[in-house]
């Protein structure tokens, strides 16, 4: 008998003991996984800033192109009929980078043939939204593209 | 057993030109892909290394496939062999995050595309998407960092991952008992010295095929990648995210009122959990899961051809 309530005190401590350690592996774990996880996820940072893409005299008419700002890729364009124009050059669709067709007047994109109008709207294939038009402004001949 | 020996020997290639490699690889987007042209083109061996360490890559990445199709097929995968299941089912994954990141590690013009597609899809995860975007390209958006990251997952953060489900998987395997694919007693040989002489048969076929492959198919490193030059319209995924390519290509803007790229995202997640938990979705092995496994094969198959064209 005296047997039997030892073999049930000791294991009665044997499963406090594994619940504890468990218990505490668990919290360190957590300890260390929430500094861990956000060490490597960085702070979304939308700063406003601004390109230049170049002189207006060297900038042909029905062309367009590619500046970065803010490390993102935009597609400037001058329209045919005069005047520029900004997007995000990054395709709705899974981000693949566009381009200007001049002799189709258009956008296009060439990972899985998306096609937007020149003013950026989607025309067919899988984007679903139009492109992110930026502002252009001329400063002194020279093209300004800004965030916005 | 044959097949467990060639991962084994694979992986193993894996490792020791990996090193080769990582010793004159430089992760930083400026140097990436000037480091890579070096390998290739001026150190002596350098293409045969970097064409020994994809071609294995690409063979691991098949056979741990077709090991999968065939378990699948054989409904090998139910109890008491279910965490065998389960842990081959993540070995294979990690295989697949090896070979598409170490297409994106020599930043040409493809790789670069395929960085921007791949992050932008893993957006597309139901609920953590948002955070594993931002963690993969480690901002916004695609820089010098992502190509940090990506290393680091390559030569870190996955290579420590299979190792630890190649221990647990063949832990599995060794406590779950045998299944005897119609093995009699007369076909059972000795493990020494019959088993391991033909072990090392297909061994040195698997080497010759490896170096073959190194030495005759010309890989040439591409072009530089550039964040002001339009993607390229000959861009395409590794071989095995072929059908994804195709179905992403194909697919109008919205499916069922939803994004088709995030709709396409979401249902792969689906069918990618359903896969992994097959031994309790499916407890028999029943013949309805091989069926679906060959009907999936052959529209796999004729999404990668059309795929490349």
């Amino acid at each position: 008998m005296s047997n039997d309530e030892k073999s049930t005190s000791s294991s009665g401590r044997r499963d406090f003991l594994g619940l504890a350690i468990v218990g505490t592996a668990t919290a360190l774990g957590v300890t260390a996984a929430v500094p861990g996880i956000s060490f490597l996820r960085p702070d979304s940072r939308r700063t406003i800033g601004t390109a230049s893409a170049g002189k207006v005299h060297d900038f042909q008419v029905g062309t367009g192109r590619m500046v970065l700002l803010d490390d993102r890729p935009v597609l400037v364009i001058r329209l045919p009929e005069g005047g520029f124009r900004a997007f995000l050059a990054a395709c709705t669709h899974l981000g693949c980078i566009v381009k200007y067709s001049q002799e189709r007047n258009r956008i296009e994109c060439p990972c899985h043939r998306g096609v937007y109008s020149i003013d950026g709207g989607n025309v067919s294939g899988p984007p679903p939204r139009p492109l992110e038009a930026l502002k252009v402004e001329v400063e002194s001949g020279e093209i300004i593209v800004r965030s916005t | 057993m044959y097949i467990g020996g060639v991962i084994l020997f694979l992986f193993a290639t894996q490792i020791a030109s990996g090193v080769l490699l990582l010793l004159h690889y430089q992760s930083s987007a400026e140097h990436a892909f000037e480091s890579v042209t070096r390998i290739a083109g001026e150190y002596p061996y350098g293409d045969l290394v970097r064409g020994v360490h994809f071609w294995s890559g690409q063979l691991l990445v098949a056979t741990l496939l077709f090991q999968l199709v065939l378990a699948m097929l054989r409904g090998t995968f139910t109890a008491p062999r279910e965490l065998v299941w389960v842990s081959g089912v993540l070995i294979t994954t990690v295989a697949a995050a090896f070979a598409f990141t170490g297409s994106v590690l020599p930043w040409t013009e493809d790789a670069y595309a395929q960085a921007r597609v791949g992050s932008q899809m893993a957006g597309y995860v139901p609920v953590i998407g948002g955070t594993l975007l931002r963690l993969l390209r480690g901002g916004d958006e695609i820089t010098s960092q992502t190509l940090q990251k990506v290393f680091g997952f390559h030569v870190a953060v996955l290579p420590a991952s299979f190792t630890l489900l190649l221990v647990l998987h063949f832990y599995t395997i060794r406590s779950a008992p045998r299944v005897t694919v119609n093995v009699t007693d007369d076909e059972k040989i000795p493990l020494y010295p019959d088993f391991f002489v033909r072990m090392a048969a297909v061994i040195v076929g698997v080497l010759v095929l490896v170096i073959s492959l190194a030495t005759f198919v010309a890989r040439p490193v591409g072009s530089a990648a550039d964040a002001t030059a339009a993607s390229l319209a000959s861009a395409r995924p590794t071989w095995f995210l072929l059908p994804v390519h195709a179905l992403l290509k194909s697919a109008p803007a919205t499916l069922l009122g939803v994004d088709s790229a995030r709709f396409i995202g979401g249902a792969l997640t689906g069918l990618y959990l359903l896969v992994a938990a097959l031994p309790f979705v499916d407890k028999r092995g029943s013949r309805v899961t091989s069926g679906i496994t060959c009907g999936a094969l052959v529209i796999a198959a004729l999404l990668m051809i059309h795929a490349l064209y």
